[in-house]
This record gives structure tokens, C-alpha cells and sequence, in this order.
């Protein structure tokens, strides 16, 4: 991670989604018991954090080295601000010949993702991302909308049924195809690094690297910010043994009202209006992730399908301020 | 006849000449006695000084008081006392340690460049982080000469903050990089000696109490015993991963997907993949594994940096796959280390038949898998090999899985900071300090080559006179501003006492080595000791001598007078080095520092080393001696330095007698003797090579039949003899 690289729109979005929807994390227990150790970094552009408590510190500091490492690996597979990562490459050439074990798994479930969501949840929608972060950019003073035209032409493109993973090599099935792993890479990321961590021993850990994950060992609060206004905390979570994750349109806009933001719906192309925020927990960083992403382009009513498709826990979504629905199942 | 008067005459002028001028002499003689015995007096009260400066340093051995250690460990409330392996002292702050505090000497016994104890008290905190140092104990500088204690000590304070797991290279001439830092000026050596003995030291004791992974400097690839496949395993040479059906399914079934037909009567208890892995370079496990031969032959081709992995397998499962017969990837594995992933190809992969190693079970399949060079793979670090499993979804969707096997390479293998206890310096220390030097190295050894065509071809040089003095004027400008103050490679007596001092304790090559500059010069001075004398170093590489014979040149083209001490006086003054030298000696046999102050009767430290930036009794005194060499040429060179007397000693045993005489020299003529910068030639026509600067002066007389009396002689009577038969053969022709 160069210092020098100017702030682009995706730290802009998880510098808002870290911060804003959910930055509240305190260790629950107090002063007493094991020390409390924290590291802060970034990972894939966004801020990131481990929080450990841990009786032998030297350990705990080589465990926060290693997850460094591992983080960094990563990044150099997902990262799409990284022109040589396995996801730059594939997306340049269309086709990856030795994909790393982490890229071929990870596009696996994001197909299994996609299919359990019809569709909603597609790492295809790359290409339609790209224009329209490419056509606000290059027309900030009058805000034209963009061409209906194009968006379908471009939408066609998106389908994650056109992925080949098979025989060890990635290939895109058309011309122009482009995946992005934004929706469920952090997730990915998590789920590794907290795994290392219950593998080394550990239990009382959470980790935030874009989504967050707590081991069983401690309880853990978070909060959820109000999509409208960040300060404003709507809810409360402890979490224990799982994971949680927010999608938020308002995290990025690509213009100033709103209608044109990060999230796309791959069956129409535009960003859907429905729901502001959804927040989900699952029992992995990577469910929770895709799930959130999925229910947040759908509309509200198949929120509970969703839901129980992914296996998730628990998901609360935000319509509007007064408009709060939490899903259990 | 006529020539044979004015060679007469000549002589008589000269001897004339003498004469008058000698009184004057002896007055000035005199004088010069008087100011000598005062330097010299100023000398040994600067000498005094040092040696009182530099013994108040040594604090050895005494109880580290707890002011010292709040210096050194800034934050820290109290401390715990000496112990563990390596020792080091716990640094509380309140009922928290909150890091360690050291000694060098006592973790990796480490040696200064004078081979004695250097002793630095430093600290490491739980990051890693140096917190502070402060030398305890040295004997430095020896070969440096331009340092104080006080550069010393400041240098080590930088170390504070510093980590110690990316150690900063220490240089000559640092830029702003910031993984470098320079070195004390003209204490390069001693310099490199301390970080090394700091970060080393720092290493050690952090490995040991767990705030530093365990060094990477290697892996023993050597080391060898029978050990059969039970023992690998147990110790975790080989390490291994056990997969069930069952367990191989969890993560599809999860998802909602089978890896293999529930109907099919699979018992999922049964296996499906035990793959065992290893590092096979090391020749413990290699060489177990694989038998002797086959072992050889495999390591023999192989490069500083390749590493061999073994894997084998048993169970439904097989790690290799079919895949890489088409598409050349062995698409199942990856080998992940830190943040690097390392995937295998065809032209990698070794195929192997059978295991010579005894307890070892049958392998359904078997591979080494080879990393080249520059991979980035690092033996000594942990790694994991990572397997992945594929299912299908029912609409033929591949979904995957990995398994990782963790390996570690069992201690034993390591080669830490401790296993190199017994060499407190690593071999790579004076190989990079070469390194860093090449450009200057190569010069050198130029100017060297140079020197030598000169005294190789001295003949046919000096009978172009304009064409000699141009280039040793060159040559003296060169040593002085290259060698001397930008190379800092002036050579000392303290040079000499430390190498003899090494002879009577522990030599090691490496010391010297550590200044390459320095290394040369010393090997060539040696060379030309046995072949010529000291002259071929005083006359043309020692930088002050330089110094001092340029700024006379420049005084005598301001028409400074120039003495000439009276011979009987001269040859009297001339022991005053040899004793200077033998006082040094004596002192140093039994206290190197105070040889070193005493060193101080040399002005290369102020002149050369430190550029005459020094405190002002040391600028006085070199002042002094160069305002002496204005009217007396190269007064140091002749009466003090104890380094000319270092050498002329062993310069006794030279082999040949290269500076051409005729009979005449010294009974009809003294031409020479005149003209010798430093009078080296005695009244009776003999070069004295203890005092011979060997600058050649007396040789270009030699062939000069304009100067020297006898050629001169002997083309007159060619001329004359020529006019002769001219003029015979006029007549004939007439």
C-alpha cells in the first residue's frame, strides 16, 4: 500500500462504511482480565483492526504479524487497486492461467452466492461499476444521467454464470467481462484471519477489516450507525461466535442525490432505492457479506428468503429512519 | 683539460659552499633543538591528557548503577536483576515488564577492533525497539585514528528507537536513506562492530524471550545423522495433515453439497487424504529420505537458495491430480509463506519412486517439488502447503475447499545468533564493507599499479625529468587529497601495534579485512619493505607526508629559505623516531589505549582523519610541525614519526638495492646529498634507505649529463672528442 496513491472512490466508500455505519466497537469487558491489544492498519483501502486479549503479549504481537502477512497475500489476489493482482489480471486478459487457491474458492461460493440470491449478489457487475464511476468522474459540473443505452448494453455483460473456474484456470466467458470481489473479499479476508487466529489458540478476538468478526471467547458490541446521519447510533449489537456486515448505498454515491450510488442491481442495472442499509449477521464474515450486499439491492420483502437462503442469523434493515426491520430467523 | 678543471673548480664551490653555510647551520641547529624538545614536551603533556581521558572511560565491571540503565531504558520504573540465556535484565514499569535491558559482552562476547572487550549496555522493548545504548567498556579506536570516545558514544545513542528486526546497514558515507547511518568518520570499522554488536546482542535476547521470531539467518543444510522416518515425524521434520472422508466433506456439506456419492457405500471414517510434507534440503531429512546417492546427486546441481520440498501421500486423494500432464500446474497445491504464495510447475517437479529411509510406509504417490533461487522463500521461517479440494453442485457449479498443512522447521536446523557465538562477527561483515568500497578499492589498487610501473620503469622515468616531477607532484597531490582526506586511509602506528598486539592474542584475518583501503595499503607496504624500504609508503602513499612535501614545494616558490640541519646533528636527531616508536610499543604491550594517546605524537589524526577540525592544542601542534616542514623538508618524516621507524625496522631484511651510485658519489661529489629533500644521503655518498623516501630525486641526477659531475665529464670529453675527428675529418675531406 503506497502512500502516494490519491484517495479513489472505493476507500472514500469503506472509509464511510468503516466509520460511519458501524465504527462503534468497544471491548465489552472491562479494565480486568488479559491485556488489551489493538493493531490498525488498512486493508483492501479501507481502515482495518484486530483486537486481541491475550495473556502471553510476544505471542499475541507474532499472531498480529502473521495476520499482517496474511492480509497482505490477499490484498495482492483481491485488490483491484493493485494493477498486478490475480483480479487485475483476470480482468485485463479475461482469462487467469495459475489462480491462486484463495481467487478459484472465493469465486466458487460467489457463484453458489449468486445463485442462492437469483441473481441479486453477481461479482460480475464490474464493468456497469466502472462506468458509472468513470462517467460521474468525467462530468462532475452538470450530472447528466447516463445513457439507458449503454447501462443495458453493459448489463449484459453481467452474469456470473459466465465464469469457468473449472481445470484449474479462471476464464470470462465474453469479451469486456469484469469481476470485482468488493462485495465478499474483506469477508474472505476476515474469515481467514480469524481462523488463524482461533488456529493459534486464541478466543477472545474481533476483527474489522471492512466487516467484522468476533470469536466465540468475548462478547463484543457494535454498533450500527444511522445511514442518514453516522453519529446517530439505531442499534446495538453484542456479538459472540459470528460474524456481521453492512451494506449501505449511501455509503458511496456517485452523485450528490443519491440515485446513482455503489450498490447495483444486477437485473436492471441502476442502483436500487429501496432499502438505505442492510445489516446482517452469519456465521462467517463471507456469508455476511454476500448476504448484506444481496438483500440490500433486493427489494425489502425477500429480505427473510434471503435470510434463510444464506443461512444467515439475523438481519436489520433500514428503509428510512422511522422505517427499521429486524429480521430473525 | 680544460673540462677537467671546471669539474675542479666545481667541486671546490661546492665544498665552499658547505662551509659557509654551516655556522648559520648550527645557530639555527640549536634553535630548532630548543622548539623540538618544547613539541615534544607538548606532545607528551597531550598525551597525558588522553591517556587520563581515555581511562576514565573504562566503567567496567562495575554494577550497572540504576541512573545508567533509566538512560538506556527511558519509561521504565525498576529492574529485575541479571539472569536467563542470553542474561538480560527485565525492565519493569510498575508491575509490568516492559522490556529487557543487556550487555553485549555478555550475550554475544563481543570484540572491538582491537580484539579486546566491547562492552555496550542497550535495551529492547516489546516491539522490538532498540531503547537505548551506552558503551560500558572499549578499546577503541586502533585502526580508526581520528575518533573520541565521545563519537563513539553519541553513535550508539542513535541506535535508540531503532528496530531491530530491519537493521539499519551501517556505511561510510550514508544518504538519505533511511535504512542506512554513517558511520563514525574514519572509525568505520569500529563503527560496524558496535551496531553489530548492539542488533546482535538485541536479536538474541529477543528471541529468547519471545518478542522476535527466531532468527533467519539459516538453515544447517549440513548437518547429518541416521534418523529413520518415525523420529522425522515426531520431531516434525516432516510434517503431516489427516483428512477423513468425513472431515474432507464438512465444508461442502456445509454448503449444501456432496464430495462423494452417499450411496456409493463409502465409510466416511475411511481416508482421504494423509499428505505428509517436508523441507528435504537440509541433508538431515534429505538425505534420511532419499539415501545418500540419490541425495548428492540432487544437491549437487543445486543452488545457494533452492530449496527442495518432499510430499507424499496415501488415501483416495492425490495431491498431484491429473491436471499438470496437460497444463504443465500442479493446480491442487499452493505453498504459502508470509505473504507470498509459491505454485509449482512441471519443470519443478522430481518425480520419486522409493523412500531409503527405514519405518517409512508405502506412498500411494510421491514428489520433490523445487523453489529456485530468489524465490523469496525463507527455510527458516514457518510455511504451509495448501491443498484444495473440488465438488459439484448439482448444476455442475465446481465448489472448492482448502486444507492447509502447517510446517515448521524444528529448531535444530536453525542457525541462530547463538550457534555463531564463537565468531562474534559475522564472515559477511568485511565481505559488504568490500562491497560498499569497490569503486575506491579499485582505484586504489590503480594508483598502486601505478606507483609500481614507476619503480619498475625508474630508469627510463627519470631521464624525463619535466615529465617525473609532473607526475609525482600528481601523485602527492592524489594521495593527499584522495587517499588522505576523502579516503581517510592514512596509515599509523597504532596500525602496527594492533596488528602485533593480534599476533600475541587471537589473530583473525577479519579485523584487518575490515578496512579495505587500509588492507591494501598495508599489503603493499609490506611488498615494498622487502623489495625497496619504507620509502615506496613515505615517499609517495603516506598522505601528511604529502601534505608536507607539497606546502615546502609551495614555501621554496615563495623563496622560504631552506635549512640544512648539519649531518653530525641530523644523524642525531634521527633516533628520536625510533624511540617515540619503542615507547609506544613498550606502553601498548600492556595498555592499548594508552599507546593510543601516546600515538598522538602523530599529526595524522588532526591533519589527515579529522581535517584539523579538532580542539585547538592538537591544530597548534600539527601547525607547528607543518611550519617546520616549511624551512626543515618533511621535519616529521625525519626526526619523529613513529610510524617511518615501524617500518624501517622490518625494512632491514629488503632483498635489493635499487638506487644506482657511481664510486664517485661522496668522494669527489655531493651533488645528491644536496638535493636529498630529507638528507638521506650520507657525506660518503650512501643512501641511508632508513631515511630514503624513495622520491627518486637522486636518480634523475643520476642520468642528468647536465647535473651530475662524472656525466657531465664524460660528455665533454665525447663532445670534444666528436669536435676532434670533426675536425681531422675536415681536414681529410679537404
Amino acid at each position: 500500500m503506497t502512500n502516494s496513491r490519491p484517495i479513489n472512490r472505493r476507500r472514500v466508500l469503506t472509509i464511510c462504511a468503516g466509520m460511519g455505519a458501524m465504527a462503534m466497537l468497544a471491548p465489552q469487558v472491562g479494565s480486568a482480565g488479559p491485556p488489551y491489544q489493538e493493531w490498525r492498519g488498512r486493508a483492501l483501502g479501507g481502515p482495518a483492526r484486530m483486537a486481541i486479549r491475550h495473556r502471553n503479549e510476544a505471542l499475541a504481537r507474532k499472531l498480529v504479524a502473521q495476520c499482517v502477512d496474511e492480509i497482505e497475500r490477499l490484498e495482492r489476489i483481491f485488490s483491484l487497486y493493485r494493477r498486478d493482482s490475480e483480479i487485475s489480471r483476470l480482468n485485463r486478459e479475461g482469462r487467469l492461467d495459475d489462480p491462486s487457491h484463495d481467487l478459484r474458492l472465493l469465486l466458487g461460493d460467489a457463484r453458489r452466492y449468486g445463485s442462492l440470491s437469483g441473481g441479486a449478489f453477481d461479482v460480475t457487475i464490474q464493468p456497469l461499476w466502472n462506468f458509472y464511476a468513470r462517467h460521474f468522474a468525467a462530468r462532475p459540473a452538470y450530472m447528466a444521467d447516463p445513457a439507458p443505452r449503454e447501462v443495458e448494453r453493459l448489463n449484459r455483460l453481467v452474469d456470473y454464470r459466465g465464469i469457468d473456474i473449472r481445470r484449474g484456470r479462471i476464464v470470462l466467458g465474453q469479451p469486456g467481462m469484469q469481476v470485482t470481489m468488493n462485495g465478499i473479499a474483506q469477508g474472505y479476508i476476515t474469515d481467514r484471519i480469524a481462523n488463524m487466529l482461533r488456529d493459534a489458540g486464541l478466543d477472545n478476538v474481533l476483527v474489522d477489516l471492512g466487516e467484522i468478526s468476533a470469536l466465540e471467547g468475548g462478547a463484543w458490541k457494535v454498533g450500527i450507525a444511522d445511514p442518514g446521519d453516522p453519529s446517530n447510533r439505531i442499534a446495538q449489537l453484542t456479538i459472540s461466535g459470528c460474524a456481521i456486515a453492512t451494506s449501505a448505498g449511501s455509503g458511496t454515491k456517485f452523485e450528490p442525490s443519491g440515485r446513482f450510488h455503489h450498490l447495483l442491481d444486477p437485473a436492471t442495472g441502476n442502483s436500487p432505492q429501496g432499502c438505505r442499509s442492510a445489516t446482517v449477521l452469519a456465521p462467517s464474515a463471507v456469508a455476511a457479506d454476500a448476504l448484506a450486499t444481496a438483500i440490500a439491492v433486493s427489494p425489502i420483502d425477500r429480505a427473510e428468503t434471503l435470510l434463510r437462503a444464506f443461512g444467515g442469523y439475523r438481519a436489520i434493515l433500514v428503509a428510512s429512519a422511522r422505517n427499521i426491520l429486524d429480521i430473525s430467523v | 683539460m680544460e673540462a677537467c678543471d671546471k669539474f675542479h673548480l666545481t667541486l671546490r664551490g661546492e665544498i665552499r659552499m658547505k662551509t659557509e653555510n654551516s655556522r648559520n647551520n648550527w645557530i639555527l641547529g640549536f634553535d630548532r633543538i630548543r622548539s623540538g624538545l618544547r613539541l615534544l614536551a607538548c606532545a607528551g603533556l597531550i598525551a597525558i591528557m588522553m591517556v587520563a581521558a581515555v581511562s576514565t572511560r573504562a566503567i567496567a565491571d562495575q554494577l550497572l548503577s540504576t541512573e545508567l540503565m533509566n538512560q538506556v531504558f527511558p519509561g521504565a520504573t525498576h529492574y529485575g536483576s541479571m539472569d536467563g540465556e542470553p542474561p538480560a535484565i527485565a525492565a519493569y514499569k510498575n508491575e509490568e515488564i516492559i522490556g529487557y535491558l543487556f550487555r553485549t559482552h555478555a550475550v554475544v562476547r563481543s570484540l572491538g577492533l582491537s580484539g579486546k572487550t566491547l562492552d555496550i549496555l542497550s535495551g529492547l522493548d516489546l516491539n522490538g525497539a532498540i531503547t537505548g545504548a551506552v558503551i560500558l567498556e572499549h578499546h577503541e579506536p586502533i585502526l580508526a585514528i581520528g575518533v573520541s570516545s565521545e563519537d563513539l558514544e553519541q553513535f550508539v545513542k542513535e541506535f535508540a528507537g531503532m528496530d531491530v528486526r530491519s537493521p539499519v546497514r551501517v556505511v561510510r558515507r550514508a544518504g538519505n536513506r533511511p535504512d542506512q547511518m554513517d558511520a563514525v568518520s574514519g572509525a568505520t570499522v569500529s563503527s560496524l562492530l558496535m551496531a553489530d554488536a548492539i542488533f546482535q546482542s538485541a536479536r538474541a535476547v529477543g528471541q529468547s524471550r519471545g518478542i522476535l521470531e527466531r532468527d533467519a539467518s539459516g538453515v544447517d543444510l549440513t548437518g547429518f545423522e541416521p534418523v529413520d522416518w518415525p523420529k522425522l515425524l515426531q520431531e516434525g521434520s516432516i510434517a503431516q495433515l489427516r483428512l477423513s472422508l468425513m472431515e474432507a466433506e464438512a465444508p461442502f456439506i456445509e454448503k449444501g453439497v456432496r464430495l462423494y456419492d452417499p450411496t456409493s457405500g463409502s465409510d466416511p471414517g475411511s481416508l482421504f487424504i494423509e499428505l505428509s510434507a517436508g523441507l528435504a534440503t537440509p541433508a538431515r531429512i534429505g538425505r534420511n529420505l532419499l539415501g545418500t546417492q540419490y541425495f548428492n546427486r540432487l544437491t549437487a546441481g543445486l543452488e545457494d537458495g533452492e530449496h527442495i520440498f518432499f510430499l507424499a501421500a496415501n488415501g483416495r486423494y492425490s495431491f498431484k491430480g491429473t491436471s499438470y500432464i496437460k497444463t504443465g500446474r500442479f493446480d491442487r497445491l499452493q505453498l504459502v509463506q508470509g505473504s507470498n504464495r509459491f505454485a509449482f510447475e512441471r519443470d519443478q517437479h522430481t518425480r520419486i519412486e522409493k523412500l531409503q529411509i527405514p519405518g517409512a510406509p508405502e506412498f500411494r504417490e510421491m514428489a520433490l517439488f523445487t523453489l529456485p533461487t530468489g524465490s523469496g522463500f525463507d527455510p527458516a521461517r514457518p510455511w504451509r502447503m495448501e491443498l484444495i479440494v473440488e465438488a459439484s453442485t448439482e448444476d455442475g457449479a465446481p465448489l472448492f475447499a482448502t486444507h492447509a498443512l502447517e510446517y515448521k522447521i524444528p529448531d535444530r536446523y536453525l542457525l541462530t545468533a547463538e550457534s555463531s557465538r564463537i565468531t562474534p562477527r559475522s564472515k559477511s561483515l568485511w565481505k559488504n564493507v568490500w562491497l560498499d568500497r569497490l569503486p575506491d578499492v579499485v582505484f586504489l589498487l590503480a594508483m598502486l599499479s601505478f606507483l609500481g610501473a614507476i619503480f619498475f620503469l625508474q630508469d627510463q622515468v627519470v631521464q624525463r625529468r619535466r615529465l617525473y616531477k609532473i607526475m609525482r607532484y600528481v601523485f602527492l597531490a592524489v594521495t593527499l587529497l584522495w587517499l588522505g582526506w576523502y579516503s581517510v586511509a592514512q596509515l599509523s602506528v597504532l596500525n602496527v601495534l594492533t596488528f602485533a598486539g593480534a599476533l600475541r592474542t587471537e589473530f583473525q584475518w577479519d579485523f584487518f579485512l575490515l578496512e579495505p583501503l587500509l588492507f591494501i595499503l598495508w599489503a603493499f607496504v609490506a611488498t615494498a619493505l622487502l623489495f625497496g624500504g619504507r620509502g615506496a609508503y613515505c615517499g609517495w602513499l603516506c598522505p601528511f607526508g604529502a601534505l608536507q612535501e607539497l606546502s615546502n614545494r609551495i614555501a621554496q616558490r615563495f623563496r622560504v629559505p631552506q635549512i640544512r640541519v648539519p649531518f653530525g646533528l641530523h644523524e642525531r636527531l634521527w633516533p628520536i623516531k625510533y624511540i617515540v616508536f619503542l615507547g609506544l610499543f613498550a606502553v601498548s604491550l600492556s595498555a592499548i589505549d594508552m599507546a593510543q594517546a601516546g600515538a598522538e605524537v602523530e599529526p595524522f589524526k588532526t591533519a589527515i582523519v579529522m581535517r584539523f577540525i579538532r580542539e585547538w592544542p592538537f591544530v597548534v601542534y600539527v601547525v607547528a610541525l607543518l611550519g617546520a616542514g616549511l624551512f626543515i623538508e618533511r621535519a616529521f618524516c625525519r626526526y619523529l614519526c613513529p610510524l617511518g621507524a615501524s617500518l624501517a625496522i622490518p625494512a632491514r631484511i629488503r632483498m635489493f638495492e635499487w638506487l644506482k651510485r657511481r664510486w664517485h658519489c661522496g668522494r669527489q661529489c655531493n651533488i645528491c646529498a644536496s638535493k636529498c629533500p630529507v638528507q638521506a644521503i650520507h657525506p660518503n655518498g650512501s643512501i641511508n634507505p632508513n631515511e630514503c623516501i624513495y622520491c627518486l630525486n637522486c636518480q634523475t641526477i643520476y642520468f642528468d649529463d647536465t647535473i651530475c659531475p662524472p656525466l657531465i665529464d664524460r660528455r665533454k670529453r665525447r663532445e670534444a672528442r666528436a669536435e676532434a675527428r670533426a675536425e681531422a675529418g675536415g681536414d681529410n675531406d679537404e
